[in-house]
């Protein structure tokens, strides 16, 4: 007993010094009572391999190339398709948010849309333009685009329109209350959607190289489901998963975190 | 009076669809597109009475609906006791945190190589994904929502004689249900998707597969239509119910914070 509370303690002081420690180690025992599972052998091992065969998948896979190649295409894929939907979300979300009429006639089509989701455009895509990237690139654009307008609609609308008035009277034309007034304060928001946007488009872009890909993450897993690689298709889950993780906990969230500090309404 | 703004609201919200139909109805005959690759308006609501008079439609609405449901509420029965469980103590919670985050990442589409291996195509493995993308999505949001309940809260429950089972019926669940009801909306949300992609891949019967086979034979005003009847299920599905019960456990038992 004894020996458990110094450890527990020793790891609090530690995850006090380094937090990164709090978020690796709740997986050990996750990975223990995994290898113990599969050493067992309470499944067959070709339906669930063990830790150091993913380990070894991984490290054939990246000797070979291959890995580092679907990553790049998958994460090119990603940033593209992110790109578009900021450059059309943003001022699409603008619009809507200032104009009435704007909002009257596109706000119900944009809450149809988004519910029709991005998978259920895959087949109609593939007939318009074959397998490959437009199809993807659309899908991921479709997925990050309504999470981004809708976000900045809302962060358009939540800006008292005290602060308007400030700035007409002190002077400023449309362009610089755009600039200096709207866009300011709608940012918090349009980064909340930017980062909600990320997770669906991140899960899009595997769904669509599961079912078009010819390359990338979701391809290889879909790859190795049809040749019966169970080792593979949990590689790419966990490099799935971590991926997210850093690229969310430690650029999105972090962004967030700061443009809500900074320009976030919050009465201080 | 509130009859006449409902009325008019409503009017509103459904003219842009009419004119988008209007346009549609005139602008693909007049362009001459190849149904291939666009369907005309009659096309599809002709695809439409032969689906529902033939009762595939019908088929295929019902088998992705029960899918749907069957793996949610498998989800949200197992997912709510463990996070409440793990909620209580907030070392266990704080600890369990980073891999129930891990795991909602992964939520819903990236199960279905790995589900339609040890399942098989077919029911078997669509439930599964659909659990998956609702489970730990549930349970994070459960265990969020019992962390956030101020302990003074707890304590004075404690202290007016509450034993466990009304600490567990009058504090802990209330206290969280704002935000289980938050999360089995976003992992409805992921499971819908995941649904469509799966049966695309796994199955012989629900819309995603409908979609599917329609794409082998170019049958451009199925698909249209499947995608219609996607985004009208989800949406009354989204907007008339979880919507409506987000909003009314955030009313009635949301924690509302004095300034």
């Amino acid at each position: 007993m004894t020996v458990l509370l110094k450890a527990w303690s020793v790891y609090v002081r530690m995850t006090a010094r380094w937090p990164a420690v709090a978020t690796i180690v709740p997986f050990l025992p996750l990975l223990a009572v995994w290898w113990i599972t599969v050493e067992l052998a309470l499944f067959p091992r070709v339906f669930l391999p063990g830790p150091v065969e993913v380990i070894q998948a991984f490290g054939s896979l990246t000797y070979k190339g291959i890995l580092p190649d679907y990553l790049q295409d998958s994460v090119m894929r990603l940033l593209v398709g992110a790109a578009w939907g900021i450059a059309l979300g943003i001022p699409l979300g603008i619009l809507i948010g200032t104009s009435a009429w704007a909002h009257k006639a596109l706000w119900p089509l944009l809450l149809f849309f988004q519910a029709i989701g991005d998978i259920a455009w895959l087949p109609i895509l593939v007939i318009w333009f074959g397998y490959g990237l437009v199809t993807m690139t659309f899908i991921i654009v479709y997925t990050v685009i309504f999470p981004i307008v809708l976000n900045t609609v809302l962060g358009v609308r939540s800006i008292p329109v005290t602060m308007h008035r400030a700035a007409q009277s002190l002077g400023a034309g449309p362009l610089r209350v755009l600039l200096e007034v709207v866009l300011p304060g709608a940012l918090p928001n349009i980064v909340t959607g930017l980062r909600n946007g990320l997770g669906y488009g991140w899960r899009a872009l595997i769904a669509s190289e599961i079912i078009v890909g010819t390359s990338g993450i979701g391809f290889l897993m879909f790859d190795a489901r049809r040749a019966g690689s169970v080792v593979e298709i949990l590689l790419g889950m966990i490099i799935l998963g971590l991926l997210w993780s850093i690229v969310d906990g430690w650029i999105l969230a972090p962004i967030e975190r700061a443009t809500g500090q900074r320009w976030g309404l919050v009465a201080r | 009076m509130l009859f006449l703004r409902t009325w008019s609201t409503t009017l509103t919200f459904f003219t842009p669809f009419a004119v988008l139909l209007v346009l549609w109805a005139v602008l693909v005959p007049l362009l001459d597109v190849n149904p291939r690759l666009f369907p005309q308006l009659g096309a599809v609501l002709q695809a439409g009475i032969d689906g529902i008079s033939d009762g595939t439609l019908v088929q295929h609405i019902g088998a992705s609906l029960l899918r749907v449901s069957v793996g949610t509420a498998l989800a949200v029965v197992v997912a709510i006791p463990l996070g409440i469980a793990m909620g209580v103590s907030p070392t266990l919670s704080s600890f369990l945190t980073p891999p129930l985050r891990f795991f909602s990442v992964l939520a819903g589409i990236a199960w279905i190589p790995i589900a339609t291996l040890w399942f098989g195509y077919g029911f078997g493995a669509i439930t599964f994904v659909i659990f998956n993308a609702v489970f730990f999505i549930v349970t994070y949001n459960t265990l969020l929502g019992v962390a956030t309940i101020p302990p003074v809260v707890r304590h004075a429950a404690a202290s007016l004689g509450a034993g466990p089972r009304t600490m567990l019926l009058e504090v802990l669940l209330p206290g969280a249900l704002p935000n289980i009801v938050t999360g089995v909306r976003t992992g409805l949300g992921f499971a819908w998707r995941g649904l469509i992609a799966a049966e695309m891949i796994a199955t012989d019967k629900g819309l995603g597969y409908m979609l599917f086979v329609a794409r082998d034979f170019y049958r451009t005003e199925v698909i249209v239509l499947g995608m219609i009847v996607i985004g009208a299920l989800w949406l009354m599905l989204d907007r008339l119910a979880l919507a409506p019960l987000e909003r009314v456990t955030i009313e009635r038992w949301g924690m509302v914070r004095p300034a």
